[in-house]
């Protein structure tokens, strides 16, 4: 559906997916948690992480795998974008993103993820597309979402994949900040992931369908933009962005 | 390469200060900045492991418009901020360039590490590596990516010397030798001269720089170790493409040394 021409020697789909998610790709992730600073800084007991990552996988991480899935079919239309298309889908996650520190931590995330598609998909329209929407002041920037579904634009990353990365990410995020934050066994953080990713798979094709900006979920979880707001103000304990 | 919003040699100098903790970075930042701060427009960036504690006593010191300092999280890894995934540093040098335009000088300070914290050339154009002589005279000795081949080493604090036991002159002999003869600054920041050397070395990198003619040198993640075998062995770093060499004992790097952890995540 989404897969263009690509060039002979061009990865897998499924290569790139793996590459977005490695923690290794130098895209500015590592100094985010993924909502989980805040969360136990605002109290969540440590024993309560693993139904807070499933919580997020089902909510907030579907806001942004919409958002994604939304920007890849509408950056890698065949007659390429149409005017406005970013704005509309940026709008659109905006308005399913009420905390401001949120918005900026992605749009920070953003910035650094259109560093990495600007230097490997340098021509492609969609990585194109994006300039002008952001890549000065972090207010400006595009969000993470919306430069991965320029990503997935170019690269032909399936709308299923799509979702998934984004709900693997989030909660591999979460899961290493935890070694970081309350150190414990590092499997048992793998489990966690896994079971967030199991937790949101019968969602995956309802979030993959989604056509328009209307269509992006808006499942949110407003105790999550609470605390990444107090977490913003935050300034002698934090190791992460948010 | 990470692009870069300007053309490199209109962009702010990107300057790193590395070194173990408490050896006197954030202060030898405030010692630039009072030095400079009637002919350069600077900013500074930290990576503190708890936030702001440096870009605190940056602001604190009064010798920089405190907006121009901003401090970078590094999610408990600053050495990977400023090596493996510099993305974090590079915005916010970029954010600085563009808010306080024209700059000529962004420093970044490394959260205190270990020996072996350096700075990738993808996000500052020269370094500095700071050792105290409080760390002991044979520090210098011990060698490792910064103190063998950072743009500069600063031995600092040398007004210390007398009371730490530690003879200065010996201590950057032992730093030049292990520098192949690069630059060695011993500093104190209650000494006009050493301050003097610091300003000039930097407004020479810049001058350098501003021309073209600088080249970011990567110090590298690995000390050069020594590789003992019957031919007499070879002195061997792992940075600047010098990884082809025979190895005529076949051994596993890491097990049969014990060089300067390799930073990884973590
Ligand atoms: N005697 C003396 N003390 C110094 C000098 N420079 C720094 N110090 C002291 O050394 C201590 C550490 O200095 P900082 O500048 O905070 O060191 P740092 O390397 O930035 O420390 P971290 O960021 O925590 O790794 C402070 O107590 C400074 O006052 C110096 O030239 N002489
Ligand atoms: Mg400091």
């Amino acid at each position: 559906m989404t897969t263009p021409q690509r060039a002979p020697a061009a990865p897998a789909p499924a290569t790139v997916a793996m590459l977005l998610a490695d923690a290794r790709l130098p895209g500015g992730g590592h100094a985010h948690s993924a909502g989980l600073e805040p969360a136990l800084l605002g109290g969540l007991p440590a024993a309560q992480v693993p139904a807070w990552m499933v919580g997020r996988a089902t909510t907030v991480s579907l806001v942004e795998a919409g958002t994604a899935v939304v920007a890849a079919r509408l950056l890698g239309a065949p007659a390429g974008p149409p005017p406005g298309a970013v704005d509309a889908v940026v709008r659109a996650w905006s308005a399913r993103t009420p905390s401001g520190a949120l918005r900026d931590a992605a749009r920070l995330l953003g910035r650094g993820y259109l560093r990495v598609a600007r230097t490997l998909w340098p021509h492609h329209p969609a990585v194109a597309a994006l300039s002008g929407a952001g890549g000065r002041g972090v207010r400006d920037a595009p969000p993470r979402a919306v430069v991965l579904g320029a990503v997935a634009a170019a690269t032909g990353l399936p709308p299923a994949d799509v979702v998934r990365l984004t709900v693997y990410d989030d909660a591999q995020t979460a899961a290493s900040a935890l070694l970081k934050l309350e150190p414990s066994d590092p499997l048992t953080a793998a489990r966690w992931v896994l079971d967030a990713c199991a937790a949101a798979e019968p969602h995956v094709d309802r979030v993959a369908a989604c056509r328009t900006p209307e269509d992006v979920p808006a499942s949110g979880a407003p105790q999550t933009e609470g605390w990444a707001e107090a977490h913003a103000l935050e300034n002698e304990k934090r190791l992460f962005r948010a | 390469m990470p692009e870069t919003q300007t053309p490199a040699t209109t962009r702010p100098l990107r300057l790193g200060v590395a070194g173990p903790v408490g050896v006197g970075k954030s202060s030898l930042i405030a010692t630039v900045c009072r030095a400079l701060a009637d002919e350069l427009e600077i900013g500074v960036i930290t990576n503190d492991i708890y936030t702001d504690e440096d870009a605190r006593f940056l602001r604190s010191a009064g010798v920089l418009d405190p907006e121009r300092i901003r401090a970078v999280e590094t999610g408990a890894c600053p050495h990977t901020a400023i090596r493996d995934d510099v993305t974090a540093n590079l915005l916010a040098a970029e954010d600085l360039a563009a808010d306080f335009a024209p700059l000529d000088l962004v420093v970044i300070e490394s959260g205190g590490d270990n020996l072996t914290a350096t700075f990738s050339p993808a996000l500052v154009d020269a370094q500095i590596f700071v050792l105290d002589v409080a760390g002991g005279g044979d520090v210098a000795r011990k060698g490792g990516p910064g103190i063998g081949r950072a743009d500069l080493l600063v031995v600092n604090k040398t007004d210390l010397a007398p009371h730490v036991g530690v003879d200065v002159e010996r201590m950057v002999a032992d730093a030049s030798t292990a520098r192949d003869g690069r630059a060695v600054v011993a500093l104190s920041r209650t000494d006009p001269a050493s301050v003097a050397a610091l300003r000039g070395w930097l407004l020479g990198v810049l001058a350098e720089y501003r021309a073209g003619t600088h080249v970011a040198h990567d110090p590298g993640p690995m000390a050069p170790h020594f590789h003992a075998d019957e031919d007499g062995g070879i002195l061997h770093s792992h940075a600047d493409g010098d990884t082809a060499h025979e190895h005529h004992g076949q051994h596993a790097h890491d097990e049969q040394h014990e060089p300067a952890r390799a930073p990884g995540r973590g």
